[in-house]
């Protein structure tokens, strides 16, 4: 299973909940599949999707899923330490980890050498750490989210892009028909 | 308000301004506020690992409705330009910046200053509106520049300066 087809078997399971997209290709991907108004679509600010996540749990009850990639949180990982210690109960750090930086041509990242984002996770003070399989992931989401406590999961996928356009949406429109659904 | 500490007086002038949610990366400079918002229940408060996080989690905050305001240093700016520019400016998020004026006179660390000359000229380049609290009357400006982000949907910088600071009890 790569990201797109994991994207796939997670939206149904997204549908009540606010989602914070990666940038780059996993948000083209999930516009591509399903675009509705309780997506955030990051279009910029590289590696920040897990802390523009914890700021909006922090200030909503709804539950919100940041989905995030493998290079991006290896990117801000300070962000573990925060979520670990300050995570309200509604927030879902869901990890899409390919292994490779997916959005700038499949380069690979430690992910898919020696370093381990659940073990990192853990460290950093996350309790409700699972690390699975794409194929079992939508099980996994809904399981945390009707859990209602913090989690991170890590997806272990394979890499592989769909070329697909750029979001289309401009950023005010986007922000604007996110806040009205939270 | 004379028997007051400055720290006191500057989280009370964010507050009534409305600001609700604050993060901070630490200064000396800004001890005293941290040190107040620890304790206080009536905001969100949390510590953040570095700058950039802390703008992404302002962002969020903002999404949900909040004021937020980040307290760092001015040479944590640097740290900052591309969350700045591709996520708060480019949605158009109010943020407030509480910055220390880290690298202006009074400053005792010479690898500040650098950063400290350059940080007012990369506001200015980067369109985001500043307020210099050098004297306790400065403080009186707060309100209306945390109102004129709320209008211009924009990131506003307060700095506050070792002068100021001098008279914190
Ligand atoms: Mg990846």
């Amino acid at each position: 299973m790569n990201r797109f087809e994991l994207i796939e078997s997670l939206v149904p399971v997204l549908e009540d909940t606010l989602v914070v997209c990666n940038i780059g290709i996993p948000s083209q991907e999930l516009f591509a599949i399903c675009d509705r108004e309780n997506h955030f679509y990051m279009l910029g600010s590289m590696g920040l999707c897990s802390s523009i996540g914890l700021g909006l749990a922090l200030t909503t009850n709804k539950s919100v899923v940041a989905l995030e990639g493998d290079g991006a949180v290896l990117m801000n990982l300070g962000t573990l330490a925060t979520i670990g210690n300050r995570a309200p109960d509604n927030l879902v750090l869901l990890v899409i980890d390919n292994g490779s930086y997916g959005s700038t041509g499949d380069q690979a990242t430690y992910t898919s050498e020696a370093t381990s984002l659940a073990v990192m996770a853990r460290g950093g003070g996350c309790s409700n750490v699972i690390e699975c399989s794409g194929e079992t992931t939508a099980g996994v989401l809904a399981d945390a989210l009707s859990a209602k406590q913090a989690s991170v999961i890590v997806s272990k996928v394979i890499p592989g892009n769909r070329p697909l356009p750029v979001v289309p949406i401009h950023p005010i429109v986007l922000r604007e028909r996110f806040k009205k659904v939270i | 308000m004379a028997n007051q500490s400055i720290s006191s007086q500057l989280v009370d002038k964010l507050k009534s301004a409305g600001v609700n949610f604050f993060v901070s990366v630490p200064c000396k400079l800004l001890a005293g506020q941290i040190r107040l918002l620890e304790e206080d229940t009536d905001v969100c408060y949390l510590p953040v690992t570095r700058e950039e996080e802390g703008f992404g989690i302002c962002a969020g905050a903002s999404l949900g409705g909040y004021m937020p305001c980040i307290l760092m240093q001015d040479s944590g700016l640097g740290n900052s330009v591309n969350a700045l520019k591709s996520l708060v400016q480019f949605f158009q998020l109010p943020v407030v910046m509480l910055m220390s004026y880290r690298g202006s006179p009074g400053e005792p660390v010479p690898a500040q200053v650098p950063m400290g000359l350059l940080a007012p000229e990369l506001l200015r380049l980067m369109q985001i509106p500043i307020l210099h609290c050098h004297q306790t009357m400065d403080l009186d400006n707060i309100a209306p520049l945390i109102e004129h982000a709320r209008v211009a949907e924009s990131p506003v910088a307060i700095f506050i300066d070792f002068q100021l600071m001098e008279g914190d009890a």
